[in-house]
């Protein structure tokens, strides 16, 4: 059996695991000050921020929606160029990516920071406090790739909270690790303009969108963002050389009607096509949203039949380990070819990327 | 009906830039003793305030010198207090960089009037998330924990998103998390914030520094748009409060030939959500001005 690599804590240059305690640290003087990308200046020392659909307008002293991008005398700045407050060393699968690599290990870094305020975040310690109220460590560039390298990790992921606001470190180790041969996923909301997302797709390999439902009044009430941007984005990255999947996470009563399941399945089906892997994952209560019950898996179950009736070829619940819906099956023969038992995998019947019974070819980066 | 005092310190200004302490004190006693009815500051105090209260004085700090809760602003107030009030008295704001940036000598380890921010070590935030309609945030221990009645002594000025930031907004320092409830006009933010348990249960009095108004391209200090009018707004009523002080920018704003906040689509929609969930007056005609001048 082949098994995922051990997921661990980073240990190297003392980088502790998921620091999420909200104590003051009084961290303010180690922020960075990096000029960003994607703003306008405006008269009177005013700016306004192009990355994400919020546009921003900043005067001096103001930071974005985001909390980690601040207008300093006229001049707009990341506070977090690598400024990493949680690192993983995570099996692929947990993205979840399981079109992309599987069971390779990911190097994961987050910094500070969120451009939405999903009521439902898991990670909600780290993605919505500012960075001066969690404990980071420095961790430039050239060090992750090191250290990716070292832990003989294939992939950098961007991920926990919302890489969008820590674009141009992104940007820059994602470059990095090219030139090294290491590849990089985002695992976004999708809240991002078109185009930092066009730039940023030249230096990626796989992104990984959380789609948290297909309607407005959902991103009004319960993310505080828009969706038409987001599907924007899922179109661009569609079109691009990078690997897509989606993740919807169903929350009961909330955007788990079926018709919404299959409007969704079909705008997927008609914008991405067939072959992109979406993933029903399990609600369970955090955050702002402990008044509803986890996901019944029957509901996931329905889900994934109406995105298969509709025409979708990968279609995953997560969430649900061990259950057979985590596995990949051949749209062709339909015998399982990728057994996964929640981030692990059991075996993979495949050879260069097709089929091993039926050699019907299989999307996704295998190697 | 609410009542709001207004204080004008005509000379306030009389040594250029720097407040006349003397004035400015003065302008306390007439504002608390106008306010209370009492004669006495001693009384004055003990009509909103407990004996054993721990008094948080909330300022706002973010503009810099040139633009935030004057220091002789606050260290008046504290002083005044401390001498007619026997409980602890802590002066404070986010962060202890933007206090010294706006001219504050910090002090959290020693005798006397204590002046520190929430990022000092060992305060922080507190532990709880309060979840409260819109709102879901973390509240500096201070607020939270550490002080029993709070005073918000804000920087009065104009506001690009809110329209206005006073007394209620300046709340959002005692969060931390206030980038997340600047959408739509701040509305309904600043309400719900106040609205929390750690903020209405302890709020005990507006107070709203408008010695120099900031009356158009705010939050930041642009010299050309801010006016010295020397005044001290005092209220129990945390909306009458910003309500008048929104009327004062409005008027500075006609008078400087500027567009009003409502034709600038930014009018703090807040007060009136604030009015509809029972935090005070909006209304000005249920508003009574008691004002001053020295």
């Amino acid at each position: 059996m082949k098994t995922a690599g051990a997921a661990g804590t980073m240990t190297c240059s003392g980088l502790a695991a998921m620091l999420t305690e909200m104590h003051a640290f009084s961290q303010e003087s180690n922020l960075s000050k990096i000029e960003a990308r994607f703003y306008e200046k405006h008269p009177d020392r005013e700016i306004e921020c192009t990355l994400c659909p919020r546009l921003c307008k900043l005067g001096d002293k103001e930071r974005g929606y985001c909390g980690v991008r601040e207008n300093i005398g006229g001049t707009y700045y990341t506070l977090v160029y690598g400024k990493v407050c949680s690192s993983h060393i995570d099996p692929i699968e947990k993205k979840p990516l399981f079109h992309f690599l599987p069971s390779s290990n990911a190097l994961s870094i987050a910094t500070a920071g969120c451009n939405v305020n999903c009521k439902f975040c898991q990670n909600w310690e780290i993605s919505q406090v500012r960075p001066e109220q969690i404990r980071h460590v420095d961790f430039p560039p050239e060090a992750v790739v090191l250290t990716a390298e070292k832990n003989n990790c294939p992939v950098i992921a961007y991920t926990y909270s919302e890489p969008v606001v820590f674009y141009e470190y992104m940007f820059d180790t994602s470059q990095m690790a090219r030139n090294k041969n290491i590849k990089n996923a985002v695992i976004t909301g999708g809240h991002i303009n078109p185009e930092p997302l066009v730039e940023l797709t030249k230096v990626v390999d796989a992104i990984k969108v959380d789609l948290k439902a297909f309607s407005q009044e959902f991103y009004s009430k319960y993310v505080r963002g828009e969706l038409k941007p987001v599907l924007e984005a899922i179109k661009i990255i569609a079109k691009s050389d990078v690997w897509l999947e989606i993740v919807y996470l169903v929350i009961p009563t909330l955007n788990d009607k079926p018709s919404d399941i299959r409007k969704l399945s079909r705008w997927l089906l008609q914008e991405v096509g067939p072959d992109v892997p979406v993933h029903f994952s399990r609600f369970h209560p955090m955050y702002l949203m402990k008044n509803l019950p986890p996901t019944p898996i029957s509901t996931l179950v329905e889900a994934y039949q109406i995105a298969k009736e509709v025409g979708l070829r990968y279609v995953y619940i997560g969430n649900v380990p061990g259950h057979k819906f985590e596995n990949t099956y051949c749209p062709n023969c339909q015998n399982l070819i990728i057994e996964r038992i929640q981030y692990r995998i059991g075996k993979i019947e495949m050879l260069e990327g097709k089929c091993k019974f039926c050699d019907n070819p299989i999307p996704g980066v295998w190697a | 009906m609410s009542t709001v005092v207004i204080i004008r310190g005509k000379n306030i200004f009389s040594l250029g830039n720097e407040v006349d302490e003397k004035i400015l004190a003065h302008m306390y006693t007439l504002g608390f003793t106008t306010l209370t009815g009492q004669s006495k500051l001693e009384d004055c105090f003990h009509s909103f305030l407990q004996a054993k209260d721990k008094i948080g004085i909330k300022i706002n700090t973010i503009g810099g010198k040139n633009i935030s809760t004057r220091p002789q602003v606050a260290l008046s107030l504290a002083h005044s207090l401390s001498e007619n009030h026997r409980g602890e008295i802590i002066v404070w704001d986010r962060t202890n960089r933007e206090l010294r940036e706006a001219g504050y000598k910090l002090n959290w380890n020693r005798g006397g009037i204590k002046i520190f921010g929430t990022d000092t070590q060992g305060i922080g935030y507190s532990r709880n998330l309060v979840s409260h309609l819109n709102i879901g945030s973390l509240f500096s221990s201070i607020q939270a924990d550490r002080i029993s009645s709070s005073i918000s002594l804000a920087i009065l000025k104009d506001h690009g998103l809110a329209g206005v930031t006073a007394g209620m907004k300046n709340y959002f320092g005692s969060v931390h998390n206030p980038n997340k409830y600047h959408d739509t006009n701040c509305d309904p933010f600043v309400a719900e914030v106040f609205d929390t348990n750690p903020i209405k249960k302890k709020h005990r009095l507006t107070i709203l520094d408008g010695l120099i108004i900031q009356y158009h391209r705010g939050p930041s200090f642009h010299s050309r748009w801010a006016d010295k009018q020397g005044m001290l707004i005092f209220s129990f009523d945390p909306v009458a409060a910003d309500s008048i002080g929104w009327q004062i920018i409005e008027k500075l704003r006609a008078k400087k030939g500027l567009p009003s906040l409502r034709e600038e689509s930014r009018e703090p929609r807040y007060l009136k959500t604030a009015e509809k969930m029972g935090l005070g007056s909006a209304d000005l005609k249920t508003i009574t001005i008691k004002e001053v001048e020295l």
